[in-house]
């Protein structure tokens, strides 16, 4: 589903990413994880072309997106759903609007918008909150809103950038169990991240990289080892 | 195709309610700039039409002194004829020629009680149109003359005040598009800036380019767009109230070819306006909105 053939990114004279090697299978779980500037985003940034690599391939959904045109990306995006890290809600929508701007923007007619939105709403445990405004939303609830948007689409692949940053434990448990359960219904999720507490608790098959490159890359079901376990919790200190 | 319409009308809609004291300074710019060009617009138009208007005949009007007989304006008439570049001398005398105009004027004024101020005219046909200079010239030297006219100098005069209305007017209405498409290009970036959350949005659900940057161009079109209505309505009520002016102060003027038509100033402003607001918000979207 999504596949780094030899990908580096270099900026100047510095490597963003450097020979990055990676195949996500559909249904998969995968956590990034490592410190700021690891290279996490520069790696989901690829997946939804956002950022050309300098060297490789990218390849989403068994499509080489290396040198996607422009006018090629939206419908790129129209296959995934993208769960910013800061959420990008519109402060003067409510959530119910929110979360329909994005399917209006798509075409979605008024009644499929409303079924979309409804079912959407329902998966992420948010529909008795559908007038309230971002602002009387705790960030938990506003994450789910974010995520709600991104899966309202239906896409089979979900990207979610730092979902759990400036939450609390529990917070970020909830919404890791609630990235499991659109994983259970069949999405890919890709999820970038810093937070080992919620990387051990959950078994899935874990990235770590480090200045670029991937240290490690942990199966789904294992304990990430000592070793693995030690630079994660060292790269997140360093952050 | 209807639904895309709609979030994109009700974008435009946003977009349009946010930043009132730009939105007012490039409407009321491109108004300006709209008056004027429409303004130097009708002058031409008038202008050309009373060009087009004058006689295309190699035409001389010769008049006579007002105390001059009516014998020497017939020697004249006789003296010009035999002239071998003239094809036709053809004499108007004063009494037909006040009678004429009594006529032209007979809605507007009563000019029966006034003394004829008109004299003897004579109408000299050359054979050819480069001729008219050089008989013009000759018969001015008769004592009998008073005064010489040919339509070729008229033309010239009306063609100068076109010429110098064209130059003056397009310049400085040139000047005031210019400002008005600078003042809807920063209008279109201060409504980016304060919807880069909504663009940010549509690029990530995969909206297409069009969706996303069209709101901005139709604003752009929608200013542009109200400076033509509203610079149109206020030309024509402009030339209405001149021509009001003019026709009671010099009824004469009433003769002359009519303005341009209501529709054509009202579509010729409007459509530009929304054409040049549209391009000037299209360059602002390409450049502001990243997606």
């Amino acid at each position: 589903m999504v596949q780094f053939q030899d990908v580096s990114v270099i900026y100047g004279e510095s490597f963003a990413l450097s020979r990055v090697n990676l195949c996500v299978e559909p249904g998969e779980f995968v956590f990034l994880v490592g410190a700021t500037g690891a290279g996490k985003s520069t790696m989901l940034r690829l997946m939804y072309g956002d950022l050309k690599p300098t060297r490789g391939q990218v390849m989403i959904y068994g499509q080489n997106i290396t040198n996607l045109k422009p006018t090629g990306i939206p419908k790129l995006r129209r296959g995934m759903g993208i769960v910013p890290q800061d959420y990008a809600l519109l402060p003067r929508k409510n959530v119910w609007e929110n979360i329909a701007y994005g399917l209006r923007a798509i075409g979605y007619s008024q009644r499929e918008v409303h079924r979309r939105v409804a079912h959407a709403l329902a998966l992420v445990g948010m529909s008795s909150e559908a007038k309230s405004k971002p602002d009387e939303l705790s960030g938990g609830e506003a994450q789910r809103v974010a995520i709600a948007r991104a899966i309202a689409n239906n896409a089979p692949l979900l990207i979610a950038d730092e979902p759990t940053a400036n939450l609390d434990p529990e917070t970020s448990w909830d919404i890791t169990l609630l990235l499991q359960q659109i994983n259970l219904r069949g999405a890919t999720v890709i999820v970038s991240t810093h937070n080992p507490a919620i990387v051990d608790r959950l078994k899935k098959r874990v990235v770590a990289m480090e200045n670029g490159e991937i240290i490690s890359d942990t199966p789904s079901g294992s304990y990430p080892g000592e070793i693995e376990r030690a630079r994660i919790s060292v790269a997140t200190l360093r952050r | 195709m209807i639904d895309r319409l709609l979030f994109i009308l009700n974008e435009t809609w946003a977009n349009l309610r946010r930043n009132g004291l730009m939105q007012f300074a490039a409407i009321s710019t491109s108004t300006v700039a709209l008056i004027l060009l429409g303004s130097v617009g009708m002058m031409l138009y008038k202008l050309d039409s009373v060009a087009q208007s004058l006689p295309r005949k190699f035409e001389i009007e010769v008049f006579a002194h007002e105390d001059a007989k009516r014998e020497e304006v017939v020697a004249l008439q006789q003296q010009l004829q035999a002239m071998p570049e003239v094809a036709l001398v053809q004499l108007i005398t004063k009494e037909e020629a006040w009678q004429q105009e009594k006529d032209a004027l007979l809605d507007q004024m009563d000019l029966s009680d006034l003394p004829n101020p008109l004299p003897d005219k004579l109408i000299v046909s050359t054979r050819e149109p480069e001729q008219i200079a050089g008989v013009s010239k000759r018969i001015r030297q008769e004592k009998v003359v008073e005064d010489v006219l040919n339509q070729q100098e008229t033309l010239a005069q009306v063609m100068s005040i076109s010429r110098f209305i064209r130059w003056t007017g397009f310049s400085i209405s040139g000047l005031l598009m210019l400002s008005a498409l600078v003042l809807i290009y920063n209008a279109i970036r201060l409504t980016v800036l304060s919807r880069q959350t909504e663009v940010r949005i549509m690029s990530l659900v995969g909206a297409n380019h069009r969706a996303i940057r069209m709101p901005f161009v139709l604003e752009g079109a929608v200013q542009g767009g109200l400076g033509g209505m509203l610079a149109s309505g206020m030309v024509l009520l402009g030339a209405r109230m001149i021509s009001d002016y003019t026709s009671s102060a010099w009824p004469f003027l009433d003769q002359l070819p009519g303005g341009a038509p209501v529709w054509s100033v009202l579509a010729s402003l409007v459509a530009l306006g929304v054409l040049l607001g549209g391009l000037s918000a299209s360059w602002a979207a390409q450049r502001f909105v990243k997606i």
